[in-house]
């Protein structure tokens, strides 16, 4: 602190490591380089593989369609990101999909515009998260515990509000979205890509993600340097709502009705997305492209052996066998 | 490293377990696809559409979501099978809409698209641009008519029953419970109706819970069998003698009927739906005009015919019309 | 001699008076009063489990105590909670340093103090500004870690406790607190830190030192005070005590 006329040998002695990059070889035989990257390792495999044994994968339209089946696990997989980086776990996360579903339906249904039906499921689903992290915070109850429960009661008050019935959402603004592209891609994975891009920003470039990574990894500490950790955690399961929000539009939009049936694979799939994507699920460790990616791996998983046409008895044990694959994987990390 | 020996060995798995579809060169090629597998109604129904297609000489290949709730991954797998080369499209939606764009390509390439077991909503699909060629499938209103009809029988008139219908809102249980009612309208009192989410302990559950409620039950009616099963346990548990019918005709709920446990099932026949779906697609292709609605058969099973359906299960106990056969001919 | 002398709270940085704190029936310390005073090195001392972290803890808004006042440069109730303690001016090396595993050195010497960019209503890391600040930290304290990128989970113990020493005087803080800051350190390191409190000091920084090292703290301090199974049991000045003393102060055979 006296005198920094004195600082520039050793500031170069403590920041010359990091400038040199280890050869191209030693980083191919580093177990934890294909730790870190085992995602898109694995998504080039399979691209490589399908590409191989049925040409159609490559096809421009197959790689379209993957893209847009993928969107919705994408986002979905970016909201299970920020709450697995604080070492929670949102289990809640397709029931809230279901219920911004419903409200979308229903408040579309009762003659407002599409857009505020969008708005509120938003509004909806955000809410969840928000309840969520409030009362795992403020309670002190497991963040397991919290989000199962959430899960049975939003199905329920979904039933209740639908009265069971799917809705049926005509709206020609969804049917663009779900259908209409820009370029080469479809509406639905411009919105991904955005939240892809949001979400990176907001973990890599704002004090939210520092505080996030942080609280994640040691929160007593993060708390005792002035962190408050309660808010970011409660931050974190609302981003993981809006998500759900975003996630029950495209769905809306894809299948044209909003329907009071749960699709848990949505849910194990986001949680796998975000194992293959390298993020810690003691928390701390989080990046958004690695669960991107692995939310596209999984698509492509789907969409190649239904072009192999692998009976679908086979697709659940080949999801299963690449996620406990990763996970071993993982145990390379840095 | 690891990863490689992953890849390759995952590459050999694959290797093994794709079974490219076996056809004679100019034979129709099929794609179908049926709701979550992890149900045997539909391992029935991709029975009958394999073994009928064998038997047609038709190439077939069947896929199915990951589960019921699977709406968006049934979507996913027929994208991806509408940009293969199929000649007929066999499909069974999880629900009326989530199909829909996933059948434009569909129709846009002219390829007939046969409809079964559940419906697709016909608006939606018009204003998307297509009309399926063709619907086969039971008549849950019917079916659970047969139910009632049958319930009529068994128990004196004015008889409190009690209905165990499917997850709430679930069209199909809906109906069943709809057809149910109007048979036996007027001629026996419904004490209740509960819901048991398909399941054969919730089912267990509450027929304990309703018989300690309703001493004086005559009978239940459950929308399928598995909860029919479920219910026949807590009858027999409390030793009285309460006629329980199911739906479905699967081979448990069949044997249960022929050993005197079950009063009575109506048989439904995934098994002929999934075929006379190959049978349409067939025709389709050879440029036939299908009828917009084929009705699959429904029949009553009780002790008299329950050990020759067992016999012939999955097919029917006997003849059924069949009209998309007649149309083959 | 070893009475505590009630405050005479004018020249002091920060003082408490009747201050407790319970953890369910675990009771840490009770009615303490305590004070250090400006521009002075102020040391702690105490068998292991007196209370001295915890009051710390206190102090610096980590705990809320259940009874008692605390006055931080001449304000009273100054704030209730760390991040209000930091932004008042105190940095704290605490003894578990506070350090988060997953993240950089020079993510953790900004933590919560991060610099950023504005753009619009948005505010931006400015992660470039912050790395170079944090070599010209680790540098002007001649701290040597492989890298400022490196995950502070792959530093040795010793490098993990410069690190938070680094974070706690790097920021021009009015107070600066340590709770056994040297309990990892070589020989060397223990030296260099020494000096470092020394500099602080001629800064007219203040400093609070909690250690078990009686004769650092001799070396070091201007105020002793001595803690003995959660009650402040005695304070002295360093120059007119002996390392006996202390030790008898400690075990309370004086
Ligand atoms: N968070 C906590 N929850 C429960 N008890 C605690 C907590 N923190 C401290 N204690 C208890 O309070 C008492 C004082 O602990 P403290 O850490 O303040 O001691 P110390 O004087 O710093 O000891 P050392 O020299 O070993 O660091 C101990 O009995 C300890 O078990
Ligand atoms: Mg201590």
């Amino acid at each position: 602190m006296s005198n920094p006329t004195n600082n520039a040998p050793a500031a170069h002695s403590a920041g010359a490591p990091e400038e040199s990059r280890p050869s191209l070889s030693a980083l191919l035989l580093d177990p934890s380089f294909w730790a870190d990257w085992a995602s898109v390792v694995g998504l080039v495999g399979l691209v490589i593989i399908f590409g191989i044994a049925q040409p159609v994968f490559l096809s421009v339209a197959n790689l379209q369609a993957l893209l847009l089946a993928s969107a919705i696990l994408v986002v979905l997989s970016i909201g299970q990101t920020f709450v697995v980086a604080t070492s929670g776990i949102d289990l809640s996360l397709a029931a809230a999909v279901m219920f911004g579903a419903i409200v979308l339906g229903l408040v579309n249904a009762a003659g407002y515009g599409i857009l505020i039906a969008c708005v509120l499921a938003v509004l909806a689903t955000s809410a969840i998260g928000f309840l969520n992290g409030l009362i795992i915070t403020v309670g002190k109850i497991p963040d397991f515990v919290v989000t199962l429960g959430t899960l049975s009661a939003i199905t329920g008050l979904g039933l209740i509000l639908s009265g069971g019935e799917p809705t049926m959402v005509g709206s020609t603004f969804l049917l663009k979205l779900a259908s209409g592209s820009f370029g080469p891609f479809g509406y639905p994975v411009w919105v991904a890509i955005s939240a892809v891009i949001v979400a990176h920003i907001a973990l890599y470039h704002t004090r939210f993600g520092v505080h996030l990574l942080a609280t994640g990894g040691q929160t007593e500490s993060a708390g005792a340097l002035g962190i408050r950790t309660n808010r970011v955690k409660i931050a974190a399961y609302t981003i993981s709502g809006f998500c759900a929000g975003i996630a029950a539009i495209l769905l809306v939009a894809r299948i044209g009705s909003a329907e009071p049936l749960i699709n848990t694979s949505l849910l194990l799939n986001s949680v796998a997305a975000v194992v293959l994507g390298g993020v810690s699920l003691f928390g701390g460790r989080a990046s958004i492209l690695g669960p991107a990616i692995g939310a596209l791996m999984l698509t492509a998983l789907v969409n190649g052996l239904t072009l192999l046409s692998v009976s679908a008895f086979y697709q659940p044990l080949a999801v299963g066998a690449i996620v406990v694959l990763a996970a071993l994987i993982m145990r390379y990390q840095k | 490293m690891r990863i490689f020996n992953g890849l390759t060995l995952g590459a050999g798995l694959l290797a093994t377990i794709v079974s490219i579809p076996a056809h004679a060169e100019d034979a129709a090629k099929v794609a179908a696809i049926v709701k979550g597998l992890d149900n045997p109604f539909f391992q029935t129904m991709q029975k009958g559409i394999e073994e009928q297609a064998k038997a047609d000489g038709v190439g077939v290949t069947v896929q199915a979501a990951a589960n019921m709730g699977d709406a968006t991954g049934q979507a996913d797998r027929l994208t991806a099978m509408a940009l293969q080369d199929f000649d007929c499209y066999l499909v069974n939606p999880i629900s009326v809409s989530n199909l829909v764009q996933a059948l434009v390509p569909v129709a846009q390439k002219k390829k007939p698209i046969v409809n079964i077991d559940s419906t697709i909503d016909a608006e939606q699909a018009k204003a998307a641009g297509f009309a399926v060629s063709t619907y086969i499938g039971t008549d849950n209103v019917a079916a659970g008519a047969l139910a009632g009809e049958e319930m009529l029988k068994l128990v004196p008139k004015g008889g409190k029953v009690a209905l165990v219908a499917g997850i709430v809102g679930d069209v199909g249980s809906n109906a069943r419970i709809k057809g149910f009612k109007q048979a036996v309208e007027g001629k026996l009192e419904v004490v209740v109706m509960v819901s048991a989410d398909w399941d054969r302990e919730k089912a267990l559950t509450a027929a304990t819970d309703i018989l300690a409620a309703h001493p004086d039950l005559a009978g239940f009616f459950a929308a399928n069998d598995i909860m029919a099963l479920g219910v026949e346990r807590a009858v027999q548990t409390s030793g009285k003698d309460v006629k329980v019918i199911g739906l479905d005709g699967i081979v448990d709920a069949l044997k249960s009927v022929a050993a005197g446990e079950l009063s009575a099932t109506v048989a439904q026949y995934p098994y002929v739906v999934g075929a006379m779906g190959v049978e349409a697609c067939k025709a389709a292709v050879k440029g036939k005009q299908l009828p917009a609605y084929v009705p699959a058969p429904v029949l009553l099973i009780n002790k008299d015919n329950a050990e020759a359906s067992l016999k012939n299960f999955p097919r029917p106990g006997g003849e059924y019309p069949d009209p998309l056969r007649e149309m083959l001919k | 001699m070893s009475a505590v002398s009630p405050s005479s709270a004018s020249d002091a940085i920060i003082a408490c008076d009747g201050l407790s704190k319970h953890f369910g029936g675990v009771r840490a310390f009770t009615d303490v009063a305590f004070q250090a005073r400006r521009g002075e090195v102020t040391a702690v001392i105490g068998d292991n489990g007196a209370g001295k972290s915890t009051l710390i803890r206190c102090l610096v808004g980590v705990h809320v105590p259940d009874a008692g006042s605390i006055v931080f440069d001449g304000r009273e109730h100054p704030f209730s909670n760390p991040d209000g303690a930091r932004k008042a001016g105190i940095e704290t090396v605490h003894q578990n340093l506070a350090l988060i595993d997953e993240l950089t050195v020079a993510q953790n010497l900004f933590l919560n103090r991060e610099l950023v960019r504005r753009i619009g209503p948005f505010a931006f890391l400015d992660r470039k500004a912050m790395k170079r600040e944090a070599r010209s930290m680790l540098s002007r304290l001649s701290i040597n870690v492989p890298s400022i990128n490196q995950r502070v989970r792959r530093l040795s113990g010793g490098q993990r406790q410069a690190i938070s020493i680094c974070r706690a005087v790097g920021s021009g803080a009015k107070l600066v607190v340590m709770d056994e800051p040297t309990a990892a350190l070589g020989v060397q390191e223990t030296a260099n830190v020494e000096a470092l409190i020394r500099r602080l000091r001629e800064q007219s920084v203040s400093v609070i030192l909690v250690s078990h090292n009686f004769d650092q703290v001799r070396r070091l301090s201007d105020q002793i005070w001595v803690m003995r199974a959660g009650k402040m049991a005695a304070t002295v000045r360093a120059s007119e005590t002996s390392g006996n003393e202390l030790v008898a102060l400690v075990t309370g055979a004086a």
